[in-house]
């Protein structure tokens, strides 16, 4: 069975063909305009990637916080259940989910079953999203996919004792004029978002194995911190934005 | 007797000096990133108004969010402590005060006397603070002393802006203006949510009149006359709302200095 997940996020939507347990194909793009125009071309481009035509997909579902914006799905599902979903299909040991994306984070706790126990989200506040990040990326001058890397080179960790973002860019400012080091400040960066989604994740509760998911896991530095604040290790999916879309699929398989 | 009280802030800096009961001379500038240095030219640029000079002053207050590094203190008080003396000075009824700063936002009530009894404070979050003021200013492009007049020239309710963050808040304001939403519609739905956001603070600690604003916002005139519906009382807002703290702070360093030269007196 061809099912297909599409995930509309804050800032990109993410897709996934599923052909019964491999996947065949995934993309992710930026939503530029329209949301609808944006899940069309990420939808097309997965079609084209795994050479198959949109009547071969048996069902697709959609997700996200914009998952009602996609016409052309057959149903939707939360976000929240589309990851857990997923990272028990990539992970069965799974049973807390960090799920952090650009404007916020959830924390996820699942079953062996794989069905959501319990959640808390945060997004009301910038300082443990990735949003910031970008902001840091673009004063720092460095790609935001070079941050996490670069960080772990730090050998004097700046403290920034402010939690929001916006305080939080002056006293990076100060720090740059007082001449600490790149690698420095970006691990200070990364250890005050990690500080904010432990404390979230500290009120759902932690059990083990702990995966992370969203665009934020993309960045090495921050799942050091994070690992190292919650006491546990944390894996991470290889693609981890892709895996709300890819519950969306599996989701859709499972439907029928 | 010439003391002096110094607010070092987080945007800006005051000095106030006091020629006995009388507030003689102040000044109000932009701090720098040297703390130190931006409480001296605070100083400095007061004494100018005046023909006291620096050795003159016989005791010194700082006060504010830099206190702690001005070397020509006498003593450090609070914030809060100095807010409800300086409040009191201009407003002897005064029992609630709000002060609302650069980086963070206070509710502080105070007896008679002009002391502090109880506060709440917020200074964890940008949202409601005067940097957020910044942040829209620029992202609009308009200057900030046009915000609270703009803000009133609208018909009807204000719009509402969903987003506390003022980083969500401000991807929100970016697609209200995509969508062609006049500024002034804009600006009326910011000062409304800090007033909103004002207002919680304020309740929490207890509003007991006589009610007065002090800090940079209290210069904005569009959060002041929504702050005042929301919460159905008058505010008292001095001539110079951003020297109350270092008004207070002078104060202290008057009864300071009577304290020491009595104490000197004893045998």
């Amino acid at each position: 069975m061809i099912t297909a997940g599409i995930d509309i996020g804050h800032q990109s939507v993410n897709a996934v063909i599923l052909e019964n347990d491999r996947i065949m194909s995934h993309a992710t793009r930026v939503i530029a305009g329209e949301v609808e125009a944006a899940a069309k071309t990420v939808f097309c481009g997965i079609l084209e990637r795994a050479g198959m035509k949109a009547a071969r997909i048996e069902r697709l579902f959609a997700t996200g916080v914009g998952r009602e914006k996609v016409t052309f799905a057959d149903g939707n599902r939360t976000e929240m259940l589309s990851h857990v979903r997923g990272s028990h299909w990539l992970f069965p040991a799974a049973r807390t989910v960090i799920d952090v994306g650009a404007e916020g984070s959830r924390i996820l706790r699942c079953d062996s079953e794989g069905n959501l126990t319990n959640f808390v989200m945060n997004d009301k506040c910038a300082s443990g999203a990735g949003v910031f990040l970008e902001t840091v990326a673009e004063m720092m001058q460095i790609p935001l996919s070079e941050m996490g890397p670069f960080s772990l080179d730090s050998s004097n960790r700046v403290v920034l004792t402010t939690t929001c973002a916006v305080f939080a860019e002056s006293e990076i400012v100060a720090e740059v004029h007082r001449g600490s080091a790149k690698a420095d400040i970006l691990a200070g960066v990364h250890e005050s978002i990690a500080a904010k989604i432990a404390a979230v994740t500290k009120r759902v509760g932690i059990e083990a194995e702990l995966i992370f998911t969203g665009g934020v896991a993309l960045n090495i530095g921050v799942v050091r911190a994070l690992e190292k604040q919650l006491e546990h290790d944390i894996r991470v999916p290889k693609n981890p934005e892709i895996v709300g879309a890819l519950g969306a699929a599996i989701l859709a398989k499972n439907s029928a | 007797m010439i003391t002096c009280g110094i607010d070092v802030g987080s945007l800006s800096a005051e000095a106030a000096i006091f020629v006995d009961e009388n507030l003689e001379a102040y000044s109000l500038i932009r701090t720098g990133p040297d703390s130190a240095a931006t409480a001296l030219s605070a100083l400095k640029v007061a004494l100018e108004k005046t023909d006291i000079l620096q050795q003159d002053i016989e005791f010194t207050v700082a006060t504010g969010y830099g206190r702690v590094i001005v070397p020509f203190a006498d003593r450090n008080i609070t914030e809060i402590s100095c807010h409800a003396k300086g409040a009191h000075y201009f407003h002897p009824s005064t029992r609630t005060i709000l002060d609302m700063g650069g980086q963070d936002c206070k509710a502080i009530r105070c007896d008679e006397n002009g002391k502090a009894t109880n506060f709440i404070m917020n200074d964890k979050c940008a949202a409601g603070t005067g940097r957020a003021m910044e942040v829209m200013a620029s992202l609009l492009q308009i200057q900030l002393e046009e915000i609270g007049a703009r803000s009133l020239k609208i018909d009807g309710d204000p719009l509402k802006i969903s987003n506390t963050c003022v980083i969500f808040a401000k991807s929100e304001v970016l697609s209200l203006m995509r969508e062609g939403v006049p500024i002034n519609e804009i600006l009326a739905g910011l000062c409304d949510s800090v007033a909103e956001r004002v207002k919680t603070l304020v309740q929490r600690v207890g509003i007991e009149d006589d009610f007065v604003i002090s800090g940079g916002i209290s210069k904005n005139l569009g959060v002041v006359k929504r702050l005042e519906q929301k919460l159905d009382v008058c505010a008292h807002i001095p001539e110079e709302p951003q020297i109350v703290g270092a008004v207070g702070a002078a104060l202290f360093a008057r009864e300071l200095l009577e304290k020491q030269k009595s104490s000197e007196k004893r045998p």
